[in-house]
Formats: C-alpha cells, sequence, structure tokens
C-alpha cells in the first residue's frame, strides 16, 4: 500500500519553545489515522506543518511523495484541512461558499459538478441557498465537511471535527468521514473523543508534550494496556510517559 | 467590589490595551506637533517680512514743521517701524532691501534673483506728485508661492504696511500742509490699491490680484483632494485590517491559506478588490465634495479665473494626479496587509488602523497649512516618505509645473507599493499570520516570555 503521508523527526519550535519533539509516523493510503492527546500536547501544531500552514523547523514531512516544505503548492492540490472551529465566510451563502472554493479546484461544468457534490454532502436542502450567518452548528460543520471533501483530495486533515457538536450531527459526520475512506481518501483527524477514534481510526498515535508516546491500531494499544477502553489506554499512557 | 465596579474593571481591562493606550499616545503627539507646527507657521507668517524697496530716492519728501525743516521717506519710515518691533538695528538690512531703480523690470528681476517676495515700486514721481498734492504711487509687488493657508500672509502683512506709510505720511501732510484743502488726497495721499498691487505667478505678472485672492481660488479647487484622499484611505485601510482580522477569527484565512493558490495572488487579489472599493469611494466622495465645495465656494468665489494665471491643468496632470491616487491607495493597503497579519481577531484589527490614520492624516495637515513649497527640509522629508503625501500635493505641484516632484512621487510609491506586497508575502509564507507576534523569536526575547 502507498504511503500517504510520512513524517520524519519532525520538529517544531516556537522561539526558544519546542513543540514538537522530533515525531516519526507513517500513514498508508486509505487509513483513518487519529492522533490524540490533552490540549496543548502538539496535535494541532503537526497538524498545522503537514497542511503547510507552519514551518517545519527540521525534519520532513511528505504528502504522497510531495515534500511539504519544498514542494507546499503540489501539497495544496491533494490536501484538504479543516481546522477546528472552522467558519466560512458570513456573508455567503453555503452554496456560494461552495462555488468560492471549488473555483480553486476547477473551472466550467466540471467546476459546477464539484459544487452539485459539494451541496449532496452538505445535506442542508433549501439551507444551502442561506447566508452562512444564519447556519447553526452542526450545518456550519456539515458545509465545511463537504467543502474538504468536495474537490476529492488523497489527503483529508481534520482537527477536531466533531467538537461541540450533538450526538446526531456527530453521528452523521462520522459516517461522512467512514464513506471517504472507503472511496480511498486517506484521513488524519484530531480528537479529544476516545470513543470516536476507537469506533472510526483504523491506526492511532498518542502525543504527549509534543512526543509521539504510542502508535498503533486501537486493539493493539487496548491490548498492551491491558485496557478496555482508548480512553483507559491513553491515561495509562500519559500518566507513564 | 460591587457588582458594577467588577463590570467597570472587566471592560477597561478589555479596552484599555496596550495597542488602544499606545495610540491614544500617539493621536495626543501628532496633535501637539500640528499645535506647534501651525503656531510656528503663523508666527512666520505675521513676522515682518523681508521687503525690497525700489527707486528709495524718489520717495523723499521735505517736510517743515515747528521744530524745523526733516525729511521723510518710506525707508526711513520702514526702519522706524521695524526696530520699534524689536528688530536690531544691525539686522535692518536683512530686513529692508533697498534699490536704486525706476525700473519695475529690473525690481522684477532683483526679487526673481534674490528670492525676495515682496517689493514696494515708488513711482519716479511720487514725491513730486505728493509736493503738488497729487496722490503719489506706489506698486506692490509680490511674487506668488504655491504655500499652504498661511503661506500667503505675508502678502497681507506688507499691505498693512503700506496701509501704515499711507497713515503716516497723511498725518504729517495735515500737520505741516495746512494751506491743502484736498481732504481726499490728504487722509489717502498714496495710491498703492487696485491695479497698482501687482502679484508675479509663475514668471507672469498679474495686476490687480493679490497671492491671498490666488491662494484661496487655488485651494478651493484642491483642498478636497487631500481630504478625500485621507477619508479614503481610513475606510479602505480599516475594511482590509477588519478583513483580515475576519479572517482569523473565523479561521477562514487558514482554509485559504491550504488551498492551491499562490500567496502572491491572495496578497493581490485582497489589495486589487480593495483598490477597486477604494477607487468607488474616492469618486463617489470626489462627486459629493465637490458639489459641496462648489455650492461652499460659488458665493464666495473671488471670480478669479486661474487659467488666466497659467494654472490650469491639462488631461495629462489630470491623468498623474488619478495614477498618484492609485498607487498611494495600493501603498496603503500594502501597509494594511502587514498590520493586519499581526490583528489577532477582528477587535485587535481595530486598533491597527489608528497607525494608518496617523500616517493619513499628518501630510493632510502639512499640504493644507504650511503646503509643500513652504515647509522645511525636515517636513519635506516626512511629507515626501509618506504616501499618502504625493496625490495630495499633486494637483498644486501641477499647477505650477512641478512635473518632477509629481514624477517621483509616483516612482517613490511604486517603490513602496512594491516593498509592502513582498513584505505582506513574505508574512503570509510565515508562521506569524497563523500563530501571531507572540510565538516570534525576536519578540520573545524583547519582552523575556518564552
Amino acid at each position: 500500500m502507498v504511503d500517504a503521508l510520512v513524517l520524519n523527526d519532525v520538529r517544531k519550535s516556537y522561539g526558544n519553545r519546542e513543540a514538537v519533539h522530533g515525531i516519526s509516523l507513517t500513514v498508508k493510503e486509505g487509513e483513518i489515522f487519529g492522533l490524540i492527546g490533552h490540549n496543548g500536547a502538539g496535535k494541532t501544531t503537526t497538524l498545522r506543518m503537514i497542511s503547510t500552514l507552519l514551518n517545519i523547523t527540521s525534519g520532513t514531512i511528505s504528502v504522497y511523495g510531495y515534500d511539504v516544505a519544498t514542494e507546499p503548492g503540489k501539497v495544496r492540490e491533494i490536501i484538504s484541512y479543516l481546522p477546528e472551529d472552522a467558519g466560512a465566510y458570513k456573508d455567503l451563502t453555503g452554496r456560494a461558499y461552495l462555488e468560492f472554493i471549488a473555483g480553486f479546484f476547477a473551472s466550467g461544468k466540471e467546476r459546477d459538478a464539484m459544487v452539485e457534490k459539494g451541496m449532496r454532502l452538505a445535506d442542508l436542502g433549501d439551507r444551502i441557498d442561506s447566508k452562512v450567518d444564519t447556519y447553526s452548528k452542526g450545518m456550519m460543520r456539515r458545509l465545511l465537511i463537504a467543502r474538504a471533501i468536495m474537490p476529492s483530495p488523497k489527503l483529508a486533515i481534520m482537527d477536531e471535527v466533531t467538537s461541540g457538536l450533538d450526538v446526531i450531527n456527530a453521528f452523521e459526520i462520522r459516517e461522512i468521514i467512514r464513506e471517504i475512506a472507503r472511496s480511498g481518501v486517506t484521513v488524519v483527524m484530531s480528537s479529544h473523543n476516545m470513543f470516536e477514534v476507537d469506533m472510526l481510526c483504523d491506526r492511532v498515535g498518542v502525543i504527549d508534550g509534543g512526543n509521539l508516546i504510542l502508535l498503533g491500531t486501537p486493539g493493539e494499544l487496548k491490548e498492551r494496556y491491558g485496557a478496555d477502553t482508548l480512553e483507559e489506554v491513553f491515561v495509562k499512557a500519559v500518566k507513564n510517559a | 467590589m460591587s457588582h458594577i465596579t467588577n463590570i467597570i474593571s472587566k471592560e477597561l481591562k478589555e479596552l484599555l490595551t496596550p495597542g488602544s493606550v499606545i495610540s491614544v499616545v500617539l493621536m495626543v503627539v501628532l496633535f501637539a506637533g500640528l499645535g506647534g507646527m501651525i503656531d510656528s507657521e503663523i508666527e512666520k507668517a505675521q513676522a515682518f517680512p523681508e521687503l525690497c524697496v525700489v527707486n528709495e530716492d524718489a520717495s523723499i519728501i521735505e517736510f517743515t514743521d515747528a521744530d524745523g525743516t526733516y525729511t521723510w521717506s518710506i525707508s526711513s519710515f520702514l526702519e522706524d517701524l521695524y526696530t520699534s518691533s524689536g528688530i536690531p538695528e544691525d539686522e535692518l538690512s536683512d530686513y529692508i532691501r533697498l534699490v536704486d531703480s525706476d525700473s519695475i523690470d529690473e525690481a522684477y528681476a532683483i526679487m526673481d534673483e534674490e528670492g525676495i517676495g515682496s517689493a514696494l515700486f515708488v513711482d519716479p514721481d511720487f514725491s513730486k506728485d505728493i509736493v503738488s498734492g497729487t496722490r503719489g504711487v506706489v506698486e506692490q509687488i509680490y511674487v506668488y508661492e504655491p504655500t499652504g493657508m498661511f503661506g500667503t500672509v505675508s502678502s497681507s502683512v506688507v499691505s498693512s504696511v503700506m496701509s501704515m506709510i499711507n497713515e503716516d505720511l497723511s498725518k504729517r501732510l495735515l500737520g505741516t500742509q495746512i494751506d491743502m484743502t484736498d481732504y481726499g488726497f490728504l487722509t489717502e495721499p498714496i495710491d498703492y490699491n487696485g491695479d497698482n498691487v501687482k502679484t508675479i505667478v509663475n514668471g507672469k505678472v498679474v495686476s490687480g490680484i493679490t497671492p491671498q485672492e490666488i491662494a484661496g481660488e487655488v485651494s478651493s479647487q484642491t483642498m478636497m483632494i487631500p481630504i478625500i484622499i485621507m477619508i479614503i484611505i481610513m475606510m479602505v485601510g480599516s475594511l482590509v485590517i477588519s478583513s483580515m482580522g475576519s479572517e482569523k477569527e473565523n479561521k477562514t484565512l487558514e482554509t485559504l491559506l491550504t488551498l492551491p493558490i499562490k500567496r502572491t495572488s491572495i496578497v493581490a487579489g485582497k489589495i486589487i478588490a480593495a483598490a477597486i472599493v477604494g477607487l468607488v469611494y474616492g469618486l463617489a466622495y470626489m462627486v459629493g465634495m465637490s458639489i459641496y465645495m462648489n455650492s461652499l465656494t460659488g458665493t464666495m468665489s473671488s471670480g478669479l479665473n486661474l487659467e488666466d494665471l497659467g494654472l490650469t491643468l491639462s488631461v495629462g496632470d489630470y491623468a498623474l494626479v488619478m495614477l498618484s491616487m492609485f498607487l498611494s491607495i495600493i501603498c496603503a493597503l500594502g501597509i494594511c496587509m502587514i498590520l493586519g497579519a499581526f490583528a489577532k481577531n477582528y477587535k485587535s484589527a481595530q486598533t491597527m488602523t489608528m497607525p494608518l490614520s496617523i500616517m493619513a492624516m499628518i501630510p493632510m495637515f502639512i499640504v493644507m497649512f504650511s503646503g509643500w513649497y513652504g515647509s522645511g527640509a525636515l517636513i519635506q522629508a516626512v511629507t515626501f516618505a509618506i504616501p499618502f503625501s504625493h496625490p495630495m500635493m499633486a494637483m498644486q505641484a501641477l499647477m505650477y509645473d512641478d512635473v518632477t516632484l509629481v514624477l517621483s512621487g509616483i516612482a517613490y510609491m511604486v517603490v513602496f507599493a512594491v516593498a509592502t506586497i513582498l513584505i505582506t508575502v513574505k508574512l503570509y509564507n510565515s508562521d506569524i499570520l497563523i500563530t501571531g507576534l507572540g510565538q516570534n523569536k525576536t519578540v520573545q526575547k524583547l519582552t523575556g516570555r518564552k
């Protein structure tokens, strides 16, 4: 199976403070990979480096063979990044927002088809023509997930994708993530919700204090720690770290 | 702590941020500086000007009173006037320049050569006329300089001096020539107004017009440009910085930066869109302001036709003014993009507009009060360095055919705009846009934070 994402001894410093201390991992094509860790552990910084938003202090990251530091343009063509608590342009309607984003990936009929796909994924009915600032948090998240998936990225990076959503919205978004992974899209996501990570992810990485302290499938990790849940694994791993 | 003091304390902490306090302090410094500048300009304008008296000999008149015979002349009166105002006798020659010539053309040449702004040309028959009971003629000659609001005050000072000379001569005539009965002549012995006022504009001599009248007419046609530029820059600047603040607050910027689009395209797109809005605002304001100014100045107009004085703009000149305006907007947007990169959210973006507003206000006041040509080297350097000054000065400069100033301003703005765009692109490629200044190594060193 192709390596979709390879991190090799990746470090990130903010001034004199090192936030990420030499993380190395590989994510295979079509995998759903979960990064878990408490607040400030370095998850978002890692996702932002993969997404070309932050410069890497040392080490390398490659996405489908493209180096993030030297070929950011190529990387951006095949990824989609969904930040935590992301919003959309409030004065646009949902449809206009999807059209705006689709304009960066395609033109003409191809663009129209992409927008149609986005609207189908968002499943907002008539509200797709309402202004974004009238949307509930769940509707906004659906629109943004649709935006992220609509261009058919090879790698989708999602930070706290269901954070703050109600049960139904969170369930539906998890279904969408499963569906896109089945279609061959690689997903790298971070979450505080261990139940969600346990259910969704093929493999999990636990980050603590900028270090990758655990890596494996949820089953392997539970077995290694003699735990029933991933939450228990996480607590034990962090306490022993 | 009561509930209300609790709320007041929280609100004050939120409102009085270091950024807002610095902005207020800068504003105070700006207005104090402007006050000082206006004071010195008024002082300079109201001081006795350097004056050239041409054909002084023709003004010497002999009077006889109870104490005996004495002579009176315009220069002796001026010397008494200047010394009584505190000017030391040994410095009088710096203020009063006496030229022995009965040719007015020579007077113009001397003024031009020596850079003297005001002169009194005494008619060769002046003393003969006065003695015979006929009004003597003294021509007031001014060189018009394109200065600001106070630059032409010196011509009114000379006019007042001339009125004092007239009054003094009148008193002496009334005290000695008691056989004269033409009281019109005795009260107004000198003919120094009307066509005897000559102003040199762009090397051309025009009669019956004072520099103040020309300045009034010129400023009625050019003063709206600095105001419009200031309004547009403050408005468009606020739009762009706020838009950057909103993008960060809503995290739409993070999405935008991960899309397959070049950073230069994002920066250029934002700047061009805002520049279009700026030009639309500019045109709307220009139409509104010109209607307002026409109705305001229509009733007060001196009836002076600037075309007759050669103070008009060609189509090419207007094109240069528009280009200058457009470039200044681009420069403003470049600055805004840099400032916006440091805005954490919409609220912090609001305080970021203050430096831009100050930068827009400084040249507006300088251009309006002292003008480019009436300012000292330091103020000229500051004015030139602020890109928004150039469209504010362009119209007046072009009226005086100073194309060099306008073109050098345009060249400077091009360099400035390119530099700000390159800095913005560099910022867009750095972490600062996402992490803010707090995570910057240099800032951490300076603030001692980790």
